[in-house]
C-alpha cells in the first residue's frame, strides 16, 4: 500500500468506469442494418480509454508513493482546503432539489444569498449587502430571460400553494 | 461573386440591433478578459444562452464581439496590475507592467490596444482570403479523411494540453464517451441511459460545456478562502488615459515585428488546438530573438508589448479559418462557436462557405467590425474594468454561478440540464484538481458525434479499412496525429537526448508520402522540399557528430493553458 499514490486510485476508478460502460454497451439494442452498429463506436472509445487508463495505472505505480513531506490525507484537511467549493456544491444541490418547490426566482435568490453568506461571512452589514445583491442580480437575470427572451422558468409550487 | 456575398452580408450584419448587441458583446468580452480567473472561453460560453433567441448571424456576431473583446481585455489587467487577465496576455505583462510602473501606463495600454487592433485586422484579411482557399482543399476530403482529421485534432489537443499526454488523451476519450450517451444520430438507438428517461436524449452540449469549463473555473477561483474575499483591484488597478496617437505611431513604426507576430498568431490559430496562450509566448520569443536590443525585453520595451498583443488577436482569425473552412475547432472558443452553429442548424464543413455564403461572410465582416469596436470601446471599458475589479471575487463568482443555472435552463427549458451542469461542474473541478486538461475533453464532446458520423459514412461507402491509409489526406492527418502523440516527449527531451535531433527530419520525410500520393505539381514539389529539408537536417546533425544543442532547452514550450 505504501507504493500507492493518488493517480493509482484515479486510474482504478477510470478502469471501473470502463468496465461499467462496457457492461452497459451490451444493453444497447442491436440492429440488423448499417455497417457501424450503435454499440461499435462507444466500444472503440472504451477500448482506447481502457488502454489509456492501464497505461496511466502503470505510470502511476512506477512513480511510487508520494514523498514523505507530502501532507497526509485527512478528512478535516480536505474539508478545510475545499471548504468554499464544497459550500458551492452543497448549496447548488439544495437549489436543484428545491427547484420544483421554490421555483427559479426564489430558489436562485436564496442560493446566491446563502452562498455569499457562507463564503463572505455573516456580519449584519454583510447580510444586508448579500441580500441586496442576491435580489437585484438574480431578479435582473430572471426578468431579462423571462421578459426579454421569453423563457418560462419553473414558477415553484410555493407560488401555486400561496 | 465575392462582392455580392460581402454586400449581402453587409446588409445582414449592419442592422442597428445587431450592432448594439455586438458592442455589448465587445464590452462584456473586454471586461471578462480583463478579470483574472475569467477566461475568454468562459465569457463566450456564458454568452451562448443569450444567443438562442437570435438568428445565426446575430448570435454569432455577438459571440465574435465577446471573443475579440476578450482577447484585448486581458491586456488591461496585465499592464495595470501585472496579473494577466487571460493566458493569452501572459507575455504582455513581461514588458507592459514594467512600462506602467515606470510611469507610462497610458502608452503601454495604447501599444497593447493598437497592436491588438492591427493584429486583428491582419488576421481578418487573411481569414477572408485563406478560408475560402482552405475550404476548396477541404472539398477534396473523403469520409476517411474527415475521420482522420478529427483524430488528429484530438491527439494534438491532448499533446498541447499539459505535461502528461496520457491524461490529455484520457480526457479526450472521456469527451468522446460523453458524446455517445443518448440517442445515436445514425440509427436512432438510445445508448448508456441506465434506465433514466432523461439520459435517453443525451447530455445537452451547453450544460456540459458550462459545467466542465465555467462552473469548475469559478470554484477554482473560490478555492482560496483569503483570495475569494479580496477584490481584484488590490493589485493596484487604476484608470488611466490611453495615449492613442503616440502608441499607434509607435506600433506602425515597428511594422516588421507587428507583421511577424500577427502571422505567428494566425498560423498558430490555424493549427487545431493551439490557441492564443501559445501564440503570445511564441511571438514574444521570436521578437526577442529578432531584436537588435534583446536585453531591453522585460524592462518595459515597446516590442515586448506589440508582439504578444498582435499575435493573440491574430490567433482568433487563424482559429476561425480552420473552423469555417474545415468544420474543426481551432481552440475551445471556436469549439463553442461550432456548437453555436450546430444549435442554429448550420453544420460547418468545407461546403459551409459556398453553401451559406451570407452567414460565412457575415462572420468575416463581424470579425472586422469587432476589432474596430474593440479599439473604440477600450478607453471607456477601462473605467468599467476598474469598477468591476473593486468587486470581491466571491460576489462575482456566486452571481455568475446563478447565471449559469438560469442560462442553462434557458437552453431547452428542462431542469435536467441544470443537473447536467452540476455533475459536469463536479467532474470539471475534479479534473482540474487531478491535473487532467479540460480542452481535449471539450473537443471530444464537440467532435464525438461528428467523428462517429464520418466513420459511419466511410464504412457505409466501403468496409475496407485500408482506405484510411491509401487516402492521401487521411494518411496525412494520421501521420500528423502519430507525430503529435510524441510531441510532448520531444519538447521535454529537446536539447537533452539524441532522438530529438531525428524527430523533425523523420516528421518531414513522413509527410512527403501523402504529398506525393496527392499528385499535382505543387504538392509533389512540396513533397520534394520536405524530403530535402529532412535530409538536410539529418546530414547537418551527422556532420556535427549528433551533438545535442543545450540552447534548445530554452526554446518556448508549446503548451496551451
Amino acid at each position: 500500500m505504501r507504493r500507492l499514490n493518488r493517480d493509482v486510485y484515479i486510474a482504478i476508478v477510470l478502469l471501473l468506469l470502463c468496465g461499467a460502460f462496457f457492461a452497459a454497451s451490451f444493453d444497447i439494442r442491436e440492429i440488423d442494418y448499417g455497417i457501424l452498429k450503435p454499440a461499435a463506436w462507444p466500444r472503440m472509445i472504451l477500448v482506447a480509454l481502457t488502454v489509456l487508463s492501464l497505461t496511466y495505472l502503470v505510470q502511476s505505480l512506477c512513480r511510487g508513493a508520494p514523498p514523505d513531506d507530502a501532507v497526509p490525507f485527512s478528512i478535516k484537511g480536505v474539508l478545510g482546503k475545499y471548504r468554499n467549493p464544497l459550500w458551492c456544491y452543497a448549496l447548488f444541490l439544495l437549489f436543484l432539489l428545491t427547484l420544483d418547490y421554490l421555483g427559479m426566482l426564489i430558489g436562485g435568490v436564496l442560493f446566491v444569498f446563502c452562498l455569499l453568506t457562507a463564503i463572505g461571512g455573516a456580519s449584519r452589514r454583510n447580510l444586508i449587502v448579500h441580500a441586496l445583491i442576491a435580489i437585484i442580480m438574480v431578479g435582473a437575470m430572471w426578468a431579462l430571460f423571462t421578459y426579454g427572451l421569453g423563457v418560462i422558468f419553473p414558477q415553484g409550487e410555493i407560488f401555486t400553494t400561496l | 461573386m465575392l462582392f455580392d456575398n460581402i454586400a449581402a452580408a453587409f446588409h445582414e450584419l449592419f442592422v442597428l440591433k445587431t450592432i448594439i448587441l455586438m458592442m455589448v458583446g465587445v464590452v462584456a468580452g473586454l471586461i471578462a478578459g480583463g478579470v483574472p480567473g475569467f477566461t475568454i472561453a468562459m465569457a463566450v460560453v456564458l454568452t451562448l444562452p443569450f444567443t438562442f433567441g437570435m438568428d445565426a448571424v446575430q448570435g454569432l456576431a455577438v459571440m465574435m464581439g465577446v471573443f475579440v473583446g476578450g482577447l484585448s481585455g486581458g491586456l488591461m489587467s496585465g499592464i495595470l496590475t501585472g496579473i494577466p487577465g487571460t493566458p493569452s496576455s501572459v507575455a504582455t505583462t513581461f514588458d507592459g507592467f514594467p512600462m506602467a510602473r515606470a510611469g507610462r501606463p497610458g502608452f503601454a495600454l495604447g501599444l497593447g490596444v493598437w497592436s491588438s487592433f492591427f493584429g486583428g485586422i491582419i488576421s481578418a484579411v487573411l481569414l477572408v482570403t485563406l478560408a475560402p482557399q482552405l475550404a476548396r482543399i477541404g472539398l477534396e476530403f473523403q469520409q476517411w479523411d474527415y475521420f482522420a482529421l478529427v483524430v488528429f485534432a484530438l491527439t494534438i489537443t491532448a499533446s498541447l494540453a499539459g505535461e502528461n499526454l496520457v491524461k490529455g488523451l484520457i480526457a479526450g476519450a472521456l469527451g468522446l464517451l460523453v458524446a455517445t450517451v443518448g440517442e445515436d444520430e445514425i440509427n436512432g438507438v438510445a445508448r448508456f441511459h441506465f434506465g433514466n428517461e432523461a439520459l435517453k436524449q443525451g447530455f445537452g452540449f451547453l450544460p456540459v460545456l458550462i459545467g466542465l469549463f465555467a462552473f469548475s473555473q469559478l470554484l477554482s477561483d473560490l478555492q482560496d478562502r483569503v483570495k475569494a474575499r479580496k477584490s481584484l483591484s488590490e493589485g493596484g488597478g487604476v484608470a488611466v488615459r490611453i495615449e492613442h496617437r503616440k502608441a499607434a505611431a509607435a506600433v506602425l513604426k515597428r511594422w516588421v515585428n507587428l507583421l511577424r507576430s500577427s502571422l505567428i498568431g494566425v498560423f498558430t490559430g490555424i493549427l487545431p488546438a493551439a490557441g492564443s496562450s501559445i501564440s503570445n509566448i511564441l511571438a514574444y520569443d521570436q521578437a526577442k530573438k529578432a531584436s537588435r536590443e534583446p536585453e531591453k525585453f522585460g524592462t518595459g520595451y515597446e516590442d515586448g508589448i506589440i508582439a504578444p498583443e498582435s499575435a493573440n488577436n491574430a490567433t482568433a482569425g487563424g482559429a476561425l479559418i480552420t473552423m469555417m473552412a474545415l468544420g474543426i475547432p481551432g481552440d475551445i472558443v471556436t469549439a463553442v462557436m461550432l456548437g453555436a452553429l450546430l444549435i442554429h442548424d448550420v453544420i460547418p464543413s468545407p461546403t459551409f462557405i459556398t453553401e451559406t455564403p451570407v452567414l460565412a461572410y457575415s462572420l468575416f465582416l463581424a470579425f472586422f467590425l469587432a476589432n474596430f469596436m474593440m479599439l473604440a470601446l477600450q478607453s471607456y471599458t477601462l473605467r468599467l474594468f476598474v469598477l468591476v475589479t473593486n468587486v470581491r471575487m466571491y460576489i462575482l463568482a456566486s452571481v455568475i454561478l446563478a447565471y449559469c443555472a438560469i442560462g442553462v435552463f434557458a437552453l431547452s427549458n428542462i431542469a435536467f440540464d441544470i443537473w447536467t451542469l452540476f455533475w459536469f461542474g463536479i467532474l470539471g473541478y475534479l479534473m482540474r484538481i487531478f491535473g487532467f486538461p479540460l480542452a481535449p475533453m471539450i473537443l471530444g464532446v464537440v467532435l464525438g458525434r461528428i467523428a462517429e458520423q464520418w466513420l459511419a459514412r466511410a464504412l457505409a461507402r466501403s468496409d475496407d479499412l485500408s482506405h484510411f491509409i491509401t487516402s492521401p489526406w487521411s494518411l496525412f492527418f494520421l501521420v500528423l496525429a502519430a507525430f503529435s502523440v510524441f510531441f510532448p516527449k520531444y519538447q521535454a527531451d529537446r536539447g537533452k537526448k539524441i532522438w530529438t535531433l531525428v524527430y523533425p527530419a523523420i516528421f518531414m520525410i513522413s509527410l512527403c508520402v501523402p504529398a506525393f500520393m496527392m499528385g499535382g505539381a505543387v504538392r509533389i514539389g512540396l513533397g520534394i522540399l520536405l524530403i530535402a529539408m529532412g535530409v538536410h537536417s539529418l546530414v547537418k546533425h551527422h556532420r556535427n557528430g549528433w551533438k545535442v544543442d543545450p540552447e534548445a532547452r530554452d526554446a518556448p514550450q508549446l503548451r496551451e493553458g
